[in-house]
């Protein structure tokens, strides 16, 4: 999973919060959406990326 | 003279062998430390315990058997007291390991105690009670010390047995509901000393995973007893990544689940609660995504309407009003004005059509266009025969001329009319 996914879906939601109560401008809201857009995706992606990896270290 | 000295044979015939004090002590001292400097265990009962201001402890291991009652006396340096994890107690149960000692000043056998071990289920959970009590004073399980667990782990470390079911089902459970990067630290989960090779496998992982899960499966008392070991509580206490403990089932409790962040009931659990659920997120996601969809086209449509309002009220709608009252006012007055011209001409018509009617009744022409004639004598009207005469000269006027005639005849009404 990538940095920040976290972060990402923070972000993600504020924007989401921000077009539904409307507190934007139209061409801020635009801008938004599309931001909110890539986020979606980038957090797919990293979603769909996520893989099991198993390492084992020395017992002492 | 002490390498001579024997006790097995009877002193022979007269001779008296005298010995010194400090002779027989001395043997006594070198047979006895000799034979037990390897050290033994020894399981007993605590009697006369004293803690020494000093900080050594004096106590006695007593055992009771038949009718009689068997003592030995015990002593343990501060150095080793030190490190003994609970406090000794009069009638508790112990296993203790020590070398035997021999104190010449009071002729006294004693042993040095180096290690002491509560012995029995008993004294084992009365020792827990006492850790629990000791860790609470130093504060390690204070809620305010509990650190956030991550919601997106990326690196998950578990230490655990690399051979137990509590691996196994970690793994699972992480590989089913977000697969991530797992560090194993491998450790022994049970067994005297185990603690120190889970605080070594902890130490290895700390700071270098995003959180540990402390975990294994579910087993007796005994066999968890050394997750309730204070160095074990202390290092969990003292990571800084936080840390899941699942020990054993949901029912049992030990003393490093007080100190972890966050406690599960079981290993799997755990993993339940370290990964979030992969499905959950998308769906998530795909929520957040249509929320955004309809937020901007509602505002858009938003834009439009008021867009919309705008433009209508942009419209010189009064100002049209008022130009099409004036408009309907022109008309009717136009209206009006065409309506009186022409009554007014309509009325001059009718009056002239009047005139010309009386006129053209009036036209002394009129009955002579319809066969009459007008008979005239001396240029008067002649309108009775009585006046004529016969013979009279009179003139006979037609629509289109006059004639002169004479009248024949008298009173021939018939032939007159």
């Amino acid at each position: 999973m990538k940095k920040n996914y976290e972060e990402t879906i923070g972000e993600l939601k504020e924007i989401v919060r921000k077009i539904e109560e409307g507190e934007a401008g139209l061409e801020e809201t635009m801008k938004l959406y599309e931001r909110g857009t890539l986020l979606v995706k980038t957090c797919e992606k990293s979603l769909e990326e996520a893989e099991l990896k198993i390492t084992e270290l020395q017992s002492s | 003279m002490q390498s001579t000295l024997r006790f097995d044979t009877a002193p022979a015939g007269d001779v008296m062998q005298v010995c010194s004090v400090s002779e027989v002590t001395g043997f006594v001292k070198k047979t006895i430390e000799g034979a037990g400097a390897s050290g033994v265990w020894v399981e007993g009962e605590i009697t006369n315990f004293k803690h020494h201001s000093s900080g050594h402890f004096y106590f006695s291991l007593s055992e009771a058997k038949g009718n009689k009652t068997f003592t030995l006396r015990c002593k343990m340096w501060r150095s080793s007291a030190r490190e003994v994890p609970f406090e000794p107690e009069n009638g508790m149960k112990v296993l203790a390991f020590g070398t035997f000692s021999f104190y010449e000043p009071f002729g006294e056998f004693s042993l040095t105690i180096s290690d002491l071990r509560p012995a029995g289920k008993g004294e084992k959970h009365l020792l827990v009670l006492q850790w629990k009590e000791t860790l609470e004073r130093e504060g390690l399980f204070f809620p305010s010390r509990k650190k956030q667990i991550p919601s997106f782990p990326r690196r998950i470390g578990v230490v655990t047995s690399p051979t137990g079911a509590a691996r196994r089902d970690i793994e699972q459970v992480i590989a089913r509901r977000f697969p991530v990067e797992i560090v194993l630290s491998p450790a022994p989960v049970q067994g005297d000393g185990a603690h120190t090779g889970i605080v070594a496998a902890l130490q290895k992982l700390d700071g270098a995973v995003d959180v540990i899960i402390l975990g294994r499966g579910g087993g007796s008392f005994e066999d968890l007893f050394e997750f309730n070991h204070p160095d074990l509580v202390r290092a969990v206490a003292a990571c800084k990544t936080p840390v899941i403990t699942a020990v054993g089932h949901e029912t049992d409790t030990t003393l490093v689940d007080f100190a972890a962040d966050l406690r599960a009931p079981t290993p799997s659990a755990a993993a339940e609660l370290v990964v979030p659920d992969r499905e959950e997120l998308i769906l998530d996601l795909r929520r957040q995504h249509q929320m955004m969809r309809r937020g901007l086209s509602r505002r858009l449509d938003d834009e439009l309407g008021l867009l919309e309002d705008i433009r209508l009220r942009l419209q010189p709608r009064r100002l049209l009003r008022r130009m099409s009252d004036e408009h309907v006012s022109l008309a009717d007055i136009s209206e009006r004005l065409k309506r009186a011209v022409q009554t007014g001409i309509e009325r001059r018509r009718l009056a002239l059509e009047k005139a010309a009617a009386e006129l053209q009744a009036q036209n002394p022409a009129l009955p002579l266009e319809q066969g009459f004639a007008m008979i005239r004598r001396d240029g008067v009207v002649v309108t009775s025969q009585r006046v004529l005469a016969k013979s009279d000269h009179i003139q006979i006027t037609f629509a289109d001329g006059s004639v002169d005639a004479i009248v024949t005849g008298e009173d021939t009404d018939e032939e007159k009319l």
